[in-house]
């Protein structure tokens, strides 16, 4: 490769033709490989737009919830009644009792059972607490937050009135007493609705944005493995180039492919589902730059643990899962021990779901997210000598030698 | 007889294929072994107390600081920066130090007092759930109590009585009784459904990548001449080692879920243990409609994985099934993990009959049968086997 190595411009000529001759050989192998072309291209496009589907209707609507009502007054009825107007509530009927509405509940017909006591009315009438049982099925957490919210505000509102009816009834009305002194009021950033999808998806779109990556980068390199197995140690496909060119050469090659991919999720998949999509478009691009870096680099690093083609969906597809939760998307970070809180941080999607979220859905700026960037650019370097590591004594070694 | 060599001889020629690579073992028993320690021990506190919060307090009365010294009591929320305005603390959210904060006016305590109606306004930050509903729930708690002592105070003072008065500030509560978890805790309720969500996942990989792996080496007519010629002996002789492996992997997992971790099992613990052998033959059969449709070793994997990845959404373990659009919610009902995650909450969670569960076991069972409908095309290409890259 160095015949003039006293020359170290000419080195680094050579360095450069290299690196560019490995960069369009890159673009042939990508382009020739099915496999590769699903990961690169159909994954990015369409999961995003299938995840934000399944989450889109964004909140839950009419559980369905059964009424047992002792009581049978009008104060009862009106309780049922506020229930089933509330919006995550649907009253699907009143049991006789107890046992009835466990049986709905146990055939799946309702998700919670709300029991009005049989001196509901008559605690409210003396001034009393009135205290209604509120039985709630708990496979799935979402469900009872929407109902706990809804009838915390029912009691809120339903409190208010008695309140007034009380005083009025106790010649107290007109003096202000029976409206709040203080007036509270709650603020939901970046997602104003409480929307599941809202929520969910600009993390999940940076993830899919880094495991796609990943997956087509080890797949690639599986090929590799697979054609040097075949050839005795040499893949014919492969440039002869340094092992810095070779890695800085392929890594061009993914980030230009990705360019319009990035885009296209960062920005038209928020705007196509009207999700939050407050930040800079251009912060968000500079933002996760390094993250696609990263993600590329830390792929070849992965490639050690990937001998064949299609083996990488088996050491990749499952860390998916891990990733996302390291993520601390579901479960966050400042609550994680210093073993996993270390792990998260040496994966690119947590700094960049981290950055992305804040960037997008509340509005920040880079600088506000100086951190996870610097730590993506850090991850980037390590991952890059991984990377280097790799082509230099492990991939490239015994083609090296033959030349 | 003929039969019974030929799966024996295809079991040993399985078992032969699971112990010559490392992926085998790494996919059937390291995966779920480190997805189940991982998740028990990520998720370890159950709920992430002490969210970091901030305070905004413009107000620096003695009621503000009675305010804030409720907040700190809280086990929610953590307060731990003190901001001097409404931009300062929005710069704290958006660069992540804190997920919400708490905005006490200026003159609140006069304008409170004097009848003048002041607001105290709380922000939390959705992009991340469960701390923003968890600071939520922490100010929206401190912020009720706050107007309620001072409407105490104020009917206290009009001549009503004290218990009154205290009765008066909620006249009625709804008692919560969340059945079953009654901790709220995210680990119950994220372990159960990822774990078997990991499971189910490597049961379908693993399924598809030695079915096509015998294509793609071009060894699939030797397997099925070892089974007899006989795609059923040669497929059971090949997934049956696969499916006790998985299922004493999955039992395990089980055990530490609910054993060691003393998650709710609140049924028979045989059910679960029954649901999970179903659940492993039910995936398996899943590839195996995958690899009979696709006999195509990169294809198969690939729609295994997207199908695989994509069913911890679309079986409804965080947004239910009823809420989705009907076209997509549908979906949930094609994948084994579904019925899995149904019985466990019937089952292990609510401990309810096993009468009311008998249509997800049946249809666990239904997955096998469909599978047999397309060995047909399988044997086909194992006969010619070509691989496309």
């Amino acid at each position: 490769m160095c015949l003039n190595a006293m020359n170290p411009m000419t080195d680094i000529k050579n360095w450069f033709r290299s690196l560019l001759l490995v960069w369009r050989r890159e673009f042939k192998l990508v382009f020739s490989d099915p496999g590769v072309l699903l990961f690169f291209f159909a994954l990015p496009t369409l999961y995003p737009v299938v995840y934000t589907l399944i989450y889109n209707p964004e909140i839950v609507r009419e559980i369905p919830v059964a009424v047992v009502d002792n009581c049978r007054t009008g104060e009862s009825r009106k309780l049922a009644r506020m229930i089933d107007a509330a919006e995550s509530m649907h009253v699907i009927g009143y049991a006789t009792d107890l046992q009835e509405a466990r049986r709905w509940m146990n055939s799946h017909d309702c998700f919670a059972i709300i029991e009005i006591p049989h001196d509901y009315s008559k605690r409210i009438g003396r001034g009393e607490q009135a205290v209604v049982p509120f039985y709630a099925e708990m496979s799935l957490l979402l469900r009872y937050r929407a109902m706990l919210a809804s009838l915390t505000d029912i009691s809120l509102t339903n409190g208010a009135d008695i309140r007034a009816t009380t005083l009025a009834a106790a010649g107290l009305s007109g003096s202000g007493e029976s409206a709040s002194p203080v007036n509270t009021e709650a603020h939901f950033l970046g997602d104003p609705d409480q929307g599941f999808a809202s929520f969910v998806i600009p993390g999940i779109i940076v993830l899919i944005l880094q495991q796609s990556l990943v997956l087509g980068v080890t797949m690639l390199g599986g090929g590799a493995v697979e054609r040097r197995r075949r050839n005795g140690g040499i893949d014919p496909l492969q440039i002869q180039a340094p092992a810095s060119a070779t890695c800085i050469g392929k890594a061009l090659c993914y980030l230009v492919l990705y360019l319009p991919l990035t885009i296209y999720i960062l920005h038209y998949v928020p705007e196509m589902f009207l999700l939050p999509h407050n930040g800079s478009l251009v912060d968000a691009m500079v933002f996760i730059m390094p993250m696609l870096i990263a993600s590329i680099f830390m792929g070849m690093v992965l490639q050690i643990f990937v001998t064949e083609r299609e083996s990488s969906l088996l050491v990749i597809v499952f860390t998916s899962v891990v990733f996302l939760f390291l993520s601390g998307l579901t479960w966050p970070r400042y609550a994680m021990n210093w073993f996993w809180t270390l792990m998260g941080d040496c994966v690119p999607a947590t700094w960049g779901v981290e950055g992305f979220i804040r960037i997008n859905s509340n509005g920040g700026t880079l600088e506000q997210n100086a951190h996870p960037y610097i730590m993506l650019w850090i991850l980037s370097g390590v991952y890059f000598i991984g990377a280097y590591c790799y082509w230099r004594w492990c991939a490239g070694r015994r083609s090296r030698i033959t030349v | 007889m003929k039969r019974t060599a030929g799966l024996r001889t295809t079991i040993l020629r399985s078992l032969h294929q699971l112990v010559s690579r490392k992926i085998y073992i790494a996919a059937m028993i390291g995966v779920p072994v480190f997805c189940v320690i991982f998740f028990l021990s990520l998720l370890g506190p159950g709920l992430p107390l002490k969210v970091p919060t901030a305070i905004v307090d413009l107000d620096n009365s003695q009621m503000s600081r009675q305010v804030i010294r409720s907040l700190n009591a809280m086990e929610l929320v953590d307060i731990s920066d003190r901001c001097d305005s409404y931009v300062e603390a929005l710069d704290k959210v958006k660069n992540g130090s804190v997920f919400g904060f708490f905005v006490i006016p200026t003159d609140f305590q006069q304008k409170a007092l004097g009848n003048d109606t002041p607001t105290i306004d709380y922000y939390t930050n959705l992009t991340y759930f469960v701390p923003g509903t968890l600071a939520y729930k922490g100010f929206k708690t401190v912020a009720v109590s706050t107007s309620g002592s001072i409407v105490k105070t104020t009917l206290v003072s009009a001549g009503v009585g004290d218990r009154m008065a205290g009765t008066m500030l909620q006249p009625m509560v709804f008692q919560e009784h969340p059945m079953g978890n009654p901790w709220l805790n995210y680990s119950i309720y994220l372990t159960n459904s990822f774990v078997p969500g990991v499971i189910a996942l490597m049961v379908m990989l693993v399924t598809v990548f030695s079915i096509c792996d015998e294509i793609k080496r071009g060894t699939s007519v030797g397997w099925l001449s070892d089974a007899g010629g006989s795609i059923v002996t040669a497929v059971a002789g090949k997934l049956l080692p696969q499916t006790v492996i998985f299922s004493l992997v999955g039992i395990m997992c089980q055990s530490l879920i609910f054993g060691w971790s003393h998650f709710p099992l609140n049924g028979n613990p045989w059910h679960m243990v029954f649901a999970m052998i179903l659940m492993v033959i039910a995936c398996q059969s899943f590839a195996l409609i995958i690899v009979g449709a696709l006999p195509n070793l990169r294809l198969a994997l690939s729609i295994a994985s997207l199908i695989g990845i994509l069913s911890f959404s679309v079986t409804g373990f965080s947004f239910p099934v009823q809420s989705m659009y009907g076209s997509i919610g549908i979906f949930s009902y094609l994948i084994p993990l579904r019925y899995y995650f149904l019985i466990y909450v019937d089952q292990a969670l609510n401990g309810i009959p096993l009468y009311f569960s008998r249509w997800y076991y049946i249809a666990l069972l239904v997955f096998p049968f469909v599978a047999l409908l397309l060995l047909g095309n399988l044997k086909k290409h194992c006969l010619r086997p070509v691989y496309v890259p």
